[in-house]
């Protein structure tokens, strides 16, 4: 492995380099008016198929928020996508992609996209009228004249944006905002900021090994994650692992898709992961397993953390909390500790918790203690964002002149802030994503006067929605730039329609693997959707129109000149290409060493693993990484709202193709619960707390324990159903250090159910 | 024997996550509500946990097609060369005699053109030397492609529980059974 490529590994986002630098040093439409359903033509078998000649092929990459980032092959005809495959180049995607991504093919073509810019006369009313772009963007920039003029600056225009669309050039958005000024931004993430936050006290970055590295795996741990479902690619390194005789172990409130396939599955306590981790690492400390001379060289404060263990934690006490047996963790640990390599997967379920970010350090130091971080098969795999150098150009605009923003704001604005330090005498105004509700009703001086949405259906994800509509009715001026007609459009004034990801150029990385595709615009734009960069430009456009000097964002952009512009010689370099015109001949993987920390050189203050982190402390949390209790219930059942299957959150559930398999929303209970409540299976329910209520079908399954009802979150475009009814925005212990912000509890959450 | 190509569903590492039939639906655009494979899940009768075991299934493109039998226009032909059951749709008079009659339920009716259609093993695919869509895009290769002339695998059943036996039509398909982890639940307090 070549040491420079490795150093150029490291260098993004490490705390020990400021982003800003870490920037500078790596800086050396036509409109189709057929109807859309009808270029879908269904191919009956006996047409004259061939799969050889007459497709025009394009070079895709799903930009949803999820582990895989598939690669995807588009084969194109008379200016149709008639189907789509995974990109064979890509070891990982191995030439499939999944039920969501096959789902692709129809989406552009949905007959319920939003096609032109359109106002709705009153919010919630569902009186849409069809307006051009031109008017569209004359409302908008007046207003955002208006309310400049009124308090002096652009605090009043919020923007709420988070992971509808992860292709790079999507930072339009952002750069959109900071070329008007100084605005609000809703900062953190709901996903994974406690973890993140965890391994960054620990490890000093969040860096994962190489999912393809897992086969070398003798012992692994699925922590609360569900590759089964969530990354379904990823599933075929771990059964290659058991095949060559590694144990796969599955821990989980739920036994999920992931735990089926396991060869032990633990029923865990939720939220109760770091007592169980705790009740491992004692037993290890006792029987003497763990390894001396990796701590030793490379860790600070085991020997504190070994006292603390010894004080404080006793296996028996970890099997009262977690309800695992003490056998059982006694047993996990001891094979645990000498497969070497043994490795631990930390889902990002089991940190949405008020304890989330203690769990994720404390099974963080069971890797660590046994010797398995920096190795090839080992590993405490969370995420990372090592191959997403890019230039964010489109982030990084000037801000007009004579801007005036906020006092007192520092810290990074979400997870996927690359925008670097400012050393400004002003910055944007911070609000917490995870409490929007909360903060559009209370921010003041100036309030929430104008709400921008794009990539995000807060209506749909975020929390408290009885809350979240509350807080909808306050802006004075709502636009959403969306695809479809959205719980979050249908409480906006104007929807701007925005491309798929064949209708427009940018390029992606993945959180998880180590691979980079290229995404080529394959079709034209369908109606008048125009993507997050044209939209800027045309705002600029009209800004400047209206007043000059008011927005610095460029008026006339080329999109794929824009992709070009992302590019620079440290991704070519981790990447060994000469071009980003390379990835048109298929995605290419990052020159890095399979195992993350291989040569043993932290990212914390000591630069060392540290069991014992001063930083944390500093930060309000303990400095080992000591138990710490979960939320108390507020209910009789615990409410799990996990993933489904068939979507990301909100997308894809509503397409038609996907109901085909997917029609409806269930809600997911024992038959110990059921039967005390005389709940049959079928029935429809009421699934309520004291945040709202739901009402749907219910399946009796012992795949959910006597104590938990589970349902998944989903927007369904013809179904009321929304799981936010039922879920408060209660934040999480960690994430405000990396994210700017606390997680939130998701599945710190309770309710009860009755037959309605 | 002749050759005769076939699925085999391999349900122990089958993850029941729908994308063979995405991708079939991706490359053919059937009319909604007309599905030619699908993926259902196992009662507990047959494994014990519901929704955590599936038979992905289709076309089982039998030795002795019932479709191809009662089919008064002969829209039905079995492929010499690899024993594929084509079914031609211009052919198709829409009786719907092959809906009713396939005990393992491929003909569907296609509400717009009134006419019956099924699974085609992606015969073009093959042809072209390539894979199925759905035998592509398993993500964890629990769909394959096998010649049943050729095929020998001890671990293999034609009839597992769920599946209906007809040992008459000798449907095309092998499979493998799911299997069960050991499962440790929460001491209840």
């Amino acid at each position: 492995m070549d040491q420079n490529i490795n150093d150029q590994a490291k260098m993004p986002l490490s705390c020990s380099m400021s982003r800003r630098k870490f920037l500078n040093c790596l800086a050396a439409a036509g409109v189709l008016t057929a109807l859309p359903g009808g270029l879908l033509k269904p191919m009956t078998a006996s047409a004259d198929l061939n799969f050889e000649d007459g497709y025009q092929i394009f070079r895709n990459a799903c930009p949803r928020n999820c582990y895989d980032t598939c690669s995807i092959k588009t084969y194109v005809r008379d200016g149709v996508i008639k189907y789509i495959e995974g990109a064979p180049e890509s070891s990982f995607t191995h030439g499939g992609l999944c039920v969501k991504g096959y789902a692709y093919t129809r989406r552009p073509y949905s007959p319920d996209r939003v096609k032109y810019p359109m106002i709705q006369d009153k919010r919630g009313s569902g009186n849409w009228r069809r307006i051009s772009w031109d008017e569209a963007l004359d409302i908008i920039a007046r207003k955002f004249i208006e309310i400049n003029e009124k308090d002096g600056s652009m605090l009043g225009l919020a923007l709420t944006k988070y992971s509808g669309n992860f292709g790079i050039t999507n930072y339009a958005v952002e750069g959109m905002m900071t070329s008007l000024g100084y605005t609000s931004r809703l900062v953190g993430t709901p996903c994974w900021p406690a973890g993140i936050d965890a391994q960054n006290y620990d490890l000093g970055d969040m860096w994962c090994n190489d999912p393809e590295d897992m086969v070398n795996a003798n012992y692994i741990i699925l922590w609360g994650a569900n590759p089964a479902w969530n990354s379904v690619h990823t599933m075929k390194y771990i059964y290659a692992a058991q095949e060559r005789g590694a144990k796969v172990v599955c821990i989980d409130p739920v036994f999920t898709q992931t735990a089926a396939k396991a060869d032990l599955y633990w029923e865990v306590e939720t939220s109760m992961d770091g007592a169980l981790a705790l009740g491992m690492a004692r037993h290890i400390l006792d029987k003497g397993l763990y390894d001396r001379d990796w701590v030793m060289q490379n860790s600070i404060g085991f020997n504190d953390f070994a006292r603390y263990l010894r004080n404080e934690i006793t296996v028996e006490w970890a099997a009262e909390k977690s309800g695992i047996p003490a056998l059982q963790i006694a047993r996990v640990a001891e094979e645990f500790a000498t497969a070497k390599p043994a490795t631990i997967w930390i889902g990002y379920g089991m940190q949405r918790h008020v304890n989330g970010g203690a769990s994720v350090r404390s099974i963080d130091a069971l890797v660590a203690m046994t010797g398995n971080v920096g190795k090839v098969g080992g590993g405490a795999r969370y995420g990372h964002l090592y191959t997403w150098g890019f230039n964010y150009h489109a982030l990084l605009q000037p801000r007009p002149e004579g801007s005036v923003g906020f006092l007192g704001a520092e810290g990074p604005l979400g997870d996927f802030d690359f925008s670097g330090d400012k050393v400004d005498e002003y910055s944007d105004r911070p609000m917490n994503m995870n409490k929007t509700a909360e903060e559009i009703l209370t921010v003041d001086d100036p309030p929430v006067r104008v709400l921008w949405v794009s990539c995000k259906n807060p209506l749909s994800q975020d929390f408290d929605r009885n809350k979240m509509v509350e807080a909808f009715k306050k802006p004075e001026l709502i636009v959403s730039v969306e695809q479809f007609f959205t719980e979050t459009v249908e409480l906006s004034d104007i929807v701007l329609p925005v491309t798929t990801l064949f209708e427009e150029w940018t390029v992606n990385a993945s959180y998880w693997h180590y691979w980079l595709s290229i995404n080529e615009q394959a079709i034209k734009p369908m109606f008048e959707a125009r993507s997050n960069t044209e939209i800027a430009a045309a705002l600029s456009r009209k800004m400047n129109e209206l007043k000059p000097g008011s927005c610095t964002y460029p008026t006339e952009i080329d999109t794929k000149e824009w992709m070009i512009k992302e590019f620079n010689q440290g991704i070519y370099d981790l990447f060994q290409i000469q071009s980003w015109e390379d990835l048109r001949d298929g995605p290419v993987k990052a020159k890095m060493h399979p195992a993350s920390w291989q040569d043993l050189e932290f990212g914390t203050p000591s630069g060392k693993y540290e069991f014992k982190s001063d930083l944390c402390a500093e930060h309000g949390h303990q400095a080992l990484p000591e138990f710490k209790e979960g939320r108390k219930p507020y209910d009789k059942l615990r409410l799990l709202t996990p993933h489904t299957k068939f979507g990301i959150h909100s997308q894809f559930v509503n397409l038609d193709w996907m109901e085909e398999y997917n029609p409806k929303p269930f809600c997911y209970l024992n038959p110990i619960a059921a039967r005390e409540r005389g709940i049959k299976d079928g029935d429809m329910v009421r699934v309520f707390n004291k945040i709202g209520e739901v009402r749907l079908e219910v399946k009796l399954t012992d795949v959910v324990p006597p104590d938990v009802v589970m349902m998944y979150t989903a927007w369904f475009r013809n179904l009321d159903y929304n799981c936010q009814n039922l879920v408060d925005d209660t934040s999480s212990d960690m994430g405000a250090y990396k994210t700017g912000a606390p997680g939130v509890a998701i599945h710190g959450q309770f309710a009860d159910v009755a037959r309605v | 024997m002749n050759k005769q190509l076939g699925f085999f569903i391999d349900a122990k590492r089958c993850i029941g996550c729908f994308t063979c039939a995405m991708a079939c639906k991706n490359l053919y655009h059937q009319e909604l509500g007309v599905i030619w494979r699908y993926v259902y899940d196992l009662k507990t009768e047959v494994y014990p946990h519901r929704e955590r075991a599936f038979y992905s299934l289709a076309c089982n493109h039998c030795e002795n097609p019932t479709c191809s039998n009662v089919c008064p226009v002969k829209a039905y032909y079995k492929r010499a060369k690899d024993g594929i059951v084509v079914h031609e749709q211009d052919k198709c008079i829409g009786c719907g005699n092959c809906i009713r009659s396939c005990p393992y339920g491929a003909p569907r009716h296609n509400p717009v053109l009134r006419k019956a259609e099924k699974c085609s093993f992606c015969w073009e695919r093959i042809d072209s030397g390539l894979k199925p869509a759905c035998v592509l895009s398993c993500p964890v290769d629990a769909l394959e492609l096998i010649d049943l002339s050729t095929y020998e695998n001890p671990n293999v059943v034609q009839y597992p529980q769920g599946f209906p036996r007809y040992t008459k039509l000798n449907p095309s398909v092998r499979f493998r059974v799911a299997e069960t982890p050991t499962i440790i639940r929460r001491k209840r307090l």
